[in-house]
C-alpha cells in the first residue's frame, strides 16, 4: 500500500514584526563603519604671525618663494626631485632652532597640493616652516 | 445584580516600536549630518608622512569652489579667526587641533590667510591629505 506524503502548502514567512529590527540594526552597523574612519593628516606646526616692516637687509634665513609649478630657494629655481636634498644641504649647517626657519612666500595662483609637496619637503629636511604673507593696505590720497 | 464593566486592554503595538526606533535614528543621522562635513565636495592633495590626526573640535574647509566652511557651517574669511578662538578656549596645549581640509586645486590666495588664523589663535595645525603612494 502506497502511503501518500503529506505535502505542506502552508508559507514560511519571516514574522512581519521583525523587518523594522532588522533594518535599526542594518542601520546602526553601517553608522559604526563609517564613523571608525579616522581623519589622517600632516600636522604642520607655525609661528604665530608678526608684523613686521620690509627690510632692507636680507635676512640669513632660508626663503623659499613658491611659483604655481616651481620653487626657488634664495631666488634660484630648484627642481622638485632636488628640492629636499638641495634644503637639506643649506640646513646642515645650522644646528640652532632659529637658524632653521624657512621663509615661505607663496603666489597666489599656487594650488595647494603643490604647496603642500614644497612644505612637507621642508619640514622632512629639518626646517621650520614660517609664512611670509603682504598685507594689504588702503592708502586713501587726498 | 451586579454588572461587571469590562475591562479593556489598550497596549501599544509592539510591531510598531522598531518603525518608531528607525525613523528616531533617521532624525538624528540627518541632525547630526547636519554639524560635520562630510556633505562638503572637496578632493585631499597627497603628502607623505602622514598619520592619524586624533580628535578635533574644529574642522575648517575649502572646498572645490573655494568656499570656507568651520565645521560644516559657511563662515566668511574675516571672521574665522574669531570663531576658531572661541571654539578652542577652554582646551589646553597638546588638545588644541585644528583639522584643515581644502581642495587640491584651491590656491593660495584662499588657504594661507585660513593658516594663519589657525596659526595665530594657537591651533594646533592638521592638514588632512592622503598618503603619496607615488613617493
Amino acid at each position: 500500500m502506497k502511503i501518500r506524503r503529506r505535502s505542506s502548502n502552508l508559507l514560511i514567512e519571516p514574522p512581519s514584526s521583525a523587518t523594522g529590527d532588522i533594518a535599526f540594526n542594518l542601520i546602526v552597523f553601517f553608522l559604526v563603519c563609517a564613523s571608525v574612519q579616522p581623519d589622517s593628516g600632516r600636522h604642520q606646526t607655525l609661528p604665530r604671525s608678526e608684523e613686521t616692516e620690509q627690510k632692507e637687509e636680507k635676512d640669513k634665513n632660508i626663503e623659499v618663494v613658491v611659483k604655481r609649478q616651481v620653487a626657488l630657494v634664495n631666488g634660484d629655481p630648484v627642481q622638485p626631485a632636488e628640492f629636499q636634498a638641495r634644503l637639506a644641504a643649506l640646513l646642515a649647517g645650522k644646528p640652532r632652532p632659529e637658524d632653521k626657519v624657512v621663509v615661505v612666500k607663496s603666489d597666489d595662483d599656487v594650488p595647494y597640493h603643490f604647496w603642500m609637496t614644497v612644505t612637507s619637503q621642508i619640514e622632512d629636511a629639518g626646517g621650520i616652516i614660517t609664512l611670509q604673507i603682504e598685507e594689504e593696505r588702503e592708502v586713501q590720497v587726498p | 445584580m451586579k454588572i461587571k464593566r469590562r475591562a479593556t486592554r489598550a497596549d501599544v503595538p509592539s510591531m510598531a516600536m522598531g518603525d518608531i526606533a528607525f525613523n528616531l535614528l533617521i532624525f538624528f543621522v540627518i541632525l547630526a549630518r547636519a554639524q560635520d562635513d562630510s556633505h562638503l565636495q572637496w578632493t585631499p592633495a597627497e603628502a607623505t608622512n602622514i598619520e592619524t590626526a586624533g580628535h578635533s573640535v574644529v574642522s575648517v574647509l575649502i572646498d572645490s569652489d573655494e568656499k570656507l566652511y568651520l565645521n560644516g557651517q559657511p563662515i566668511g574669511e574675516a571672521s574665522l579667526e574669531s570663531k576658531i578662538d572661541e571654539l578652542l578656549r577652554d582646551f589646553a596645549v597638546g588638545d588644541r587641533t585644528v583639522l584643515l581640509k581644502v581642495h587640491r586645486e584651491a590656491t593660495a590666495m584662499r588657504f594661507e590667510p585660513v593658516i594663519e588664523a589657525i596659526s595665530n589663535v594657537g591651533g594646533e595645525l592638521v592638514h588632512i591629505v592622503e598618503e603619496d603612494r607615488d613617493e
